[in-house]
């Protein structure tokens, strides 16, 4: 038997319109004899629906032969890059000594009026924002000032709003951390306005949600905190960024919390651990706990608590942050200040404070002492209340924080010397002490007397 | 808290240049850019060539603040939405950036991903079946030409021109499938 020659078989496969009909008809009936024809015909005759779909598609061929849309991207892209470049050479020297009087001078000057230059000080103001944020509110306000000067088109899709955005959300960020809050809230509003400018990117306003949480949380509005808390985490998700998805959540949490709803913020902790085991981010995990272990406190179930404190520390005490660290400390001699062990206690707490005051975190040494005031007054060892008010005062002068703060201080050593000091007082010196850190004008009123 | 399952489909590979970097720009962009579409034009159902433009822009603000995203994929993908939406007015601005839905309606379905991941394959497999079965696929199937003119462009007889054909989507065929690991049967 003679085979069907390729090529026909090739043509019989592909385009069977061009076989003269009886001669296709010759070509089925040896097929369906010929098991190395059909083969053969089977071989031509590939399906192309999965393969030759993809192949007319031209986002298929767009690597090997490019594309308009690529083109422009890449040489925008090249732009970015070299611009980063300059801005790098450029910022160096001011970076390292941010002098506030360099930056009129260099910021007059045209070189410096680009969009890299924008982008590396509102990286270098996030950067330092927590621990430095005098220092990051120049670098905000240079890149500010640079950003507004940039024209509306320099860059495409109206990029130019996003740097704006930013250089207002870093303000806004070091401003909540100086305590300037009703500044940090107009910051933000001209954040948002020029978010609002690129629709291609609802991360930029989650971002100014999540801000606001913040500084709305510092101005112990909780219920509006709340509500910007959620939207941030709403915003993220929807933005793909789990990163900022809990830190969102976290702070739905400590709000909560802070509400006195331990057992509303419980669930949001449990889900950032579980996110952290999913994830296998150690971070989350111990903050997760962290969280989870104050929460247990608050409802006295202290087993819980202390597990969830230790897990914490076991992450903490290898991989930092150190101050987390010493928070999770804090939160263990609560736990046995609770359960009872008064001395005990108190002798970690003091270690607590220590820490604190080494890592310059003077507020919150200053709340430990107020929980270690607690167990002396409960101890009826008021004199020891004195000599550790002494010890705080002088810790806030040396600090140079001369705020309201000072003056709760004062009032805790003279209500302690004159044994009037009472749990309600210790209490609102607390709620005192937290708010002042982040707004140092406040002024310190006395607790009403009681007795 | 658990990663959605289709949001974990999209999460981007670690990434190979470094971030704000032009190769980086470029790695996210060939990466990206097929689903970006896909979405705009399958899930919004906008035009091609309206879609284009969305992208480009999607890309472009991305480059402009690359070192704020923590995960390129899914951030380029709810940019193409917020993108999408906009461009259709069907909510306002402030819906179009938090629709109430999470995951979001728009999120890629697994028919999208899976075609997108087929399309990426067969670019590797492109650059790698040689430059004669690449101009030949080429032309026949994107630029359209019938095998004649083929033919008559290469000098070759119309029958030579399927036969190659043939053998050259065998042959990407082949590594295809065995890239996806999915045998013809």
């Amino acid at each position: 038997m003679s085979h069907i020659p390729e090529g026909e078989l090739a043509l019989y496969a592909a385009q069977p319109e061009a076989i003269a009909e009886g001669r296709g008809a010759e070509i089925a009936v040896h097929l369906a004899k010929c098991a190395e024809c059909q083969e053969a015909h089977d071989f031509f005759a590939i399906r192309e629906d999965d393969l030759g779909e993809d192949l007319a598609d031209p986002d298929t061929w767009e690597p090997i032969i490019g594309s308009a849309t690529q083109a422009s991207l890449m040489e925008y892209g090249a732009r970015v890059g070299e611009e980063d470049r300059d801005a790098e050479f450029l910022l160096e020297p001011y970076l390292k000594n941010p002098i506030t009087a360099a930056w009129t001078t260099i910021l007059a000057k045209r070189r410096y009026r680009t969009g890299g230059v924008v982008r590396k000080l509102n990286t270098a103001a996030h950067s330092i924002c927590e621990s430095k944020p005098r220092v990051a509110l120049t670098f905000a306000d240079a890149a500010i000032a640079v950003a507004e000067a940039l024209p509306d088109d320099l860059y495409p899709a109206r990029a130019v709003y996003r740097l704006r955005g930013t250089a207002w959300k870093e303000r806004a960020n070091a401003q909540m951390l100086l305590g300037q809050l009703p500044q940090a809230h107009e910051s933000l509003d001209r954040a948002e306005r020029a978010y609002g400018k690129t629709p291609h990117n609802g991360l930029g306003l989650a971002i100014v949600a999540l801000v606001r949480a913040g500084v709305l949380y510092t101005q112990s509005k909780l219920d509006e905190a709340m509500v910007m808390a959620e939207r941030a985490e709403h915003g993220f998700a929807h933005a793909g960024d789990a990163k900022r998805r809990m830190d969102a959540a976290f702070l739905r949490g400590e709000i909560l919390l802070e509400a006195g709803d331990a057992n509303s913020a419980l669930p949001i902790f449990r889900r950032i651990i579980e996110h952290g085991e999913n994830t296998q981010s150690a971070s989350w995990i111990a903050h997760g706990s962290y969280g989870a272990g104050n929460c247990e406190v608050e409802r006295r179930n202290l087993g819980e608590a202390s597990l969830h404190f230790h897990r914490a520390l076991v992450i903490f005490r290898k991989n930092g942050p150190e101050p987390d660290r010493v928070f999770t400390d804090w939160g263990i001699a609560r736990v046995m200040f609770q359960g009872g062990k008064l001395a005990e206690g108190i002798r970690r707490l003091r270690d607590v404070a220590a820490e604190f005051e080494n890592l310059g975190m003077v507020t919150f040494a200053a709340e430990v002492g107020l929980d270690i005031s607690e167990g002396l007054l409960a101890l009826n060892r008021p004199t020891e209340i004195v000599v550790l008010a002494e010890h705080l005062f002088s810790t806030f002068t040396n600090a140079g924080i001369l705020t309201g703060a000072l003056s709760a201080i004062a009032y805790l050593k003279e209500a302690a010397a004159a044994k009037r000091l009472t749990q309600g007082d210790v209490e609102a010196i607390r709620v005192f002490l937290r708010r002042a850190e982040r707004q140092p004008s406040l002024q310190f009123v006395r607790p009403p007397q009681t007795r | 808290m658990q990663v959605h399952a289709d949001e974990a489909k999209y999460m981007t590979a670690p990434a190979q240049a470094g971030e704000g970097t032009p190769a980086a720009f470029e790695e996210a962009y060939l990466q990206f850019a097929p689903l970006l579409r896909k979405i705009a034009v399958k899930k919004f159902g906008i035009p091609m060539s309206d879609a284009e433009p969305l992208v480009h822009d999607v890309f472009a603000t991305y480059f402009t603040h690359a070192d704020e995203v923590n995960d390129v994929g899914p951030y380029l993908v709810g940019g193409i939405c917020n993108a999408a939406r906009h461009h259709l007015r069907r909510a306002d601005a402030r819906d179009a950036l938090f629709c109430g839905e999470i995951p979001c309606a728009a999120a890629p379905t697994e028919s999208i991903l899976h075609e997108v991941e087929r399309k990426l394959l067969l670019r590797r497999l492109l650059a790698r079946i040689g430059s004669r079965c690449r101009d030949l696929l080429h032309r026949y199937y994107l630029i359209g030409e019938s095998t004649s003119t083929i033919a008559g462009a290469l000098h070759f007889k119309p029958m030579t021109v399927l036969i190659c054909l043939s053998k050259c989507r065998k042959r990407a065929l082949e590594a295809y499938h065995s890239m996806t690991e999915k045998p013809r049967t």
